[in-house]
């Protein structure tokens, strides 16, 4: 799978989570009345629609590296962190509406096209803070999360504001909630896979065996190799190959390599190393995997 | 505005209507939302006059009722939370003068034509403008200035710098005649969103001789700016209502020609009317301005939570077998807007066909599957590939600039010809590497090199992979 092709599916995913949340928003939003004050009936919007979208976002790294025991936990850790920032992300938007709109109301037409749209867009940007940043709580990679942060940031606050616009544009369209929350999920993938892709160190591409043509993101600090599923990049199925054979650092912005298993050597453009600084365009054999180091 | 609203509207005019008749007067003069997120509080701040406009004072927690609509329509009762008593002034008050720059405005204050400055009625207007700035003795409150005839014109947003004001009078100058007609509730209603960002209470004060006298309807000729659009005393009271601004006026006329709707939009948005000219008169209703905001009552309510775009709220107050109320409305919207009107069963599909295509995602598999023996381009420094894999079938592939090679790479000036050759041995079924020109594999350079799967070739700048899956080269 090429980082293209990553980028699709987490762009999909973030499209399914839209589409997914809106049916239980859509129940909700119903029961309004229902609810004993706004702040109970807020957070508990915010968080299911925030738990279906982070969930979903949460299965794209089990199901891009293709280990498949990675999709349930992703998906649940996706959840949990995006069910607390959702309820965080509409009550700061409902904050940022009652109060900005209070203080700058000049009339109902810029209340409609102007606060309630922006203060609006503020709270998606919230929510889409954590469900972009759950991924990295379950790699428990700070870069990751900073990944989802700005993806997130950006692609709510699109996402938001095309939820709001178009609303207001089509105010008898009965499925502007869906339509939102679907362009939402697409600007927080795009922008994730976006941001993704501009912050890490380069891709490795596996070019032999059962992943040939898949590539990896450097986009933690730390990335371990081997043939365990807990790895970074886990290369189940291929040969000469210990659990954790080797691990690719972040050290002073540049990537180096090590050899943490001294029984199977690690080459990099047929030299046996222990540890090696990186340049693309470097050919590494680790077990029998032959990867390419690249830009982009 | 939609017809429920209007709805409403109609609803709150006919009340705003009712209430002088018995003698109390209650305005909302702001309804405060800042505890309704979290605490589900909202808070009215109420104001109660007599028929002179006086506050009145004492009103015990009884007296009042609260109720909330989410349609202007159907009240419900809520339950008050909090009683405060003298609850206002505190932000200071925010006060914008409306002068009266019409025609008439240039007569005597008896209603005689002159050319004498000093006895125009501008001119009194002009001084009592300077003796209300001078009078404000708060240092919280802040003044603006409008002049206004057939037009509106801004001379000065409201700013704590009192004595800016009085330099803005200079500017008011004697109008043209298509100038000179009375705009009134244009004015009053364009003066409302004059008050954006600015906390506290509002008031507007007229500083006026005469009624509306509106352009169009005395010329036939549409406004400059309005057009053929005539304002109504209603449009003026609604705008200012719904701002929580408090209109006065200060008639200068003697023939007791001021507009008769003045008093009622003074009235209904809970203010009133003086007949006042002299300096102390004027800072007689500086105090009484202040005097009345600070005696407002602050009723604090738990909010309902049926869903709207604004909710209206209704404070009726009861005194010796009178009652009145006012109502106003606050923004309720919420972050997702309201809901569907009705839930139907396939709002579900778009859920099962989510959660279908992330299975459908997980089982799909997305890598190549094996075959034959194969060169991949994955990358150029400078021209670009014909195509970008070719399969290793014959027993000799060209890569090379030709067109006629089997793997072309385009544009690239470092590249021969013909620069490399993969030669296929069917003995043992490998794959050799031959170079004509300069070539390295895994990033040593080579003449002839014998290939293995997933060894990287560098051919004149065009980074190629070769692999052949029947070796399983990846499989050990």
């Amino acid at each position: 799978m090429t980082t293209t092709v990553r980028r699709l599916i987490i762009l999909a995913l973030g499209l399914l989570g839209g589409a997914a949340a809106w049916p239980v928003a859509e129940g909700v939003l119903f029961l309004q009345g229902g609810f004993p004050s706004y702040l109970a009936f807020l957070s508990l919007l915010g968080a299911i629609v925030g738990l279906m979208m982070g969930a979903f976002f949460g299965a794209a790294e089990g199901i891009t590296s293709r280990i498949k025991n990675r999709i349930p936990r992703g998906m649940l850790v996706g959840a949990a962190v995006g069910c607390i920032g959702g309820a965080a992300g509409a009550l700061a938007g409902q904050a940022a509406l009652w109060l900005i709109g209070g203080a700058f109301l000049l009339s109902y037409r810029d209340l409609t096209w102007v606060v309630l749209p922006v203060s609006r867009a503020i709270g998606w940007a919230v929510l889409g803070i954590f469900v972009g940043a759950g991924e990295g709580v379950r790699a428990r990679s700070p870069k990751k999360i900073l990944v989802g942060v700005i993806g997130g940031l950006v692609g709510g606050l699109l996402g938001g504001a095309a939820l709001e616009y178009s609303r207001l544009l089509m105010p008898h369209f009965a499925l502007f909630r869906l339509l939102g929350l679907v362009i939402m999920g697409i600007a927080v993938g795009l922008f994730y896979g976006l941001i993704e892709e501009g912050m890490s160190y380069g891709v490795l591409r596996i070019l032999v065996g059962d992943l040939k043509g898949k590539e990896f993101l450097l986009n933690q600090r730390r990335m371990r190799i081997g043939r365990s599923a807990r790895n970074e990049i886990a290369l189940p199925g291929y040969g000469d190959l210990a659990d954790v054979q080797a691990d690719i650092r972040i050290r002073k912005g540049e990537p180096v390599l090590e050899n943490l298993e001294a029984r199977n050597p690690v080459l990099v453009n047929e030299e046996k190393v222990t540890e090696k600084k990186l340049k693309f365009g470097d050919v590494l054999k680790i077990g029998s995997a032959k990867i390419f180091y690249k830009y982009g | 505005m939609s017809s429920r609203y209007r709805g409403a509207l109609v609803a709150l005019l006919t009340l705003g209507a009712s209430f002088g008749a018995f003698g109390l007067n209650i305005t909302i003069a702001q309804i405060d939302t800042s505890g309704l997120l979290l605490r589900q509080r909202v808070g009215a701040y109420v104001s109660v006059t007599d028929d002179q406009g006086e506050p009145v004072t004492g009103m015990t927690q009884g007296s009042f009722s609260v109720l909330e609509s989410p349609d202007g329509l159907t009240f419900r009762n809520v339950p008050v939370r909090d009683f405060e008593q003298n609850a206002g002034a505190a932000e200071g008050i925010t006060f914008l003068l409306l002068i009266d720059n019409s025609g008439s405005m240039y007569d005597t204050l008896d209603g005689s034509r002159t050319e004498d400055p000093a006895r125009m009625r501008i001119t009194h207007a002009k001084d009592a403008v300077r003796s209300f700035a001078a009078s404000m003795t708060n240092p919280a409150d802040r003044v603006g200035l409008v002049a206004f005839n057939t037009r509106y014109i801004l001379l000065s947003r409201p700013s704590p710098d009192k004595e800016k004001v009085a330099g803005f009078l200079d500017q008011i100058r004697r109008p043209v005649t298509d100038d000179a007609y009375t705009e009134l509730y244009a004015a009053i209603k364009a003066a409302s969103s004059e008050f954006a960002g600015i906390p506290g209470r509002k008031v507007i004060i007229v500083l006026s001789d005469g009624e509306n006298f509106p352009f169009f309807t005395h010329t036939g000729r549409a406004h400059p700016v309005f057009g053929k659009r005539v304002f109504t005393p209603e449009e003026s009271v609604t705008s200012n209502q719904e701002e929580g601004i408090s209109v006065y006026g200060i008639n200068f006329g003697t023939g007791g020609e001021m507009d008769r709707n003045l008093r009622a939009i003074a009235r209904e948005t809970g203010g009133r009317v003086f007949d006042a000219a002299n300096e102390e008169q004027l800072a007689g209703i500086y105090k009484a301005i202040h005097r009345q905001v600070a005696g407002e009552y602050l009723l604090t309510y738990r909010a309902t939570m049926t869903p709207a775009e604004k909710k209206y709220v209704r404070v009726t107050v009861s005194s010796t077998g009178q009652e009145t109320s006012a109502t106003r409305f606050y923004f309720s919207s919420v972050v997702f807007g309201l809901p569907l009107e009705n839930l139907w069963i396939w709002l579900l599909l778009p859920l099962i066909a989510a959660f279908l295509l992330l299975w459908l995602l997980t089982v799909l598999k997305l890598e190549r599957k094996p075959g034959p023996a194969s060169l991949e381009v994955l990358q150029t420094r400078v021209g670009r590939p014909v195509t970008r894999i070719v399969p290793l079938t014959s027993s000799k592939t060209v890569i090379g600039g030709s067109a006629r090679a089997d793997l072309t790479i385009a544009g690239a000036p470092q590249m021969r010809e013909e620069h490399a050759t993969i030669l296929y041995d069917p003995k043992d079924r490998s794959y050799t590497v031959v170079g004509s020109g300069d070539i390295t594999v895994n990033n040593r350079e080579v003449k002839t090199r014998k290939l293995e799967p997933g060894d990287v070739l560098d051919v004149g700048g065009a980074t190629i992979v070769f692999d052949d899956d029947k070796e399983k080269g990846g499989k050990k």
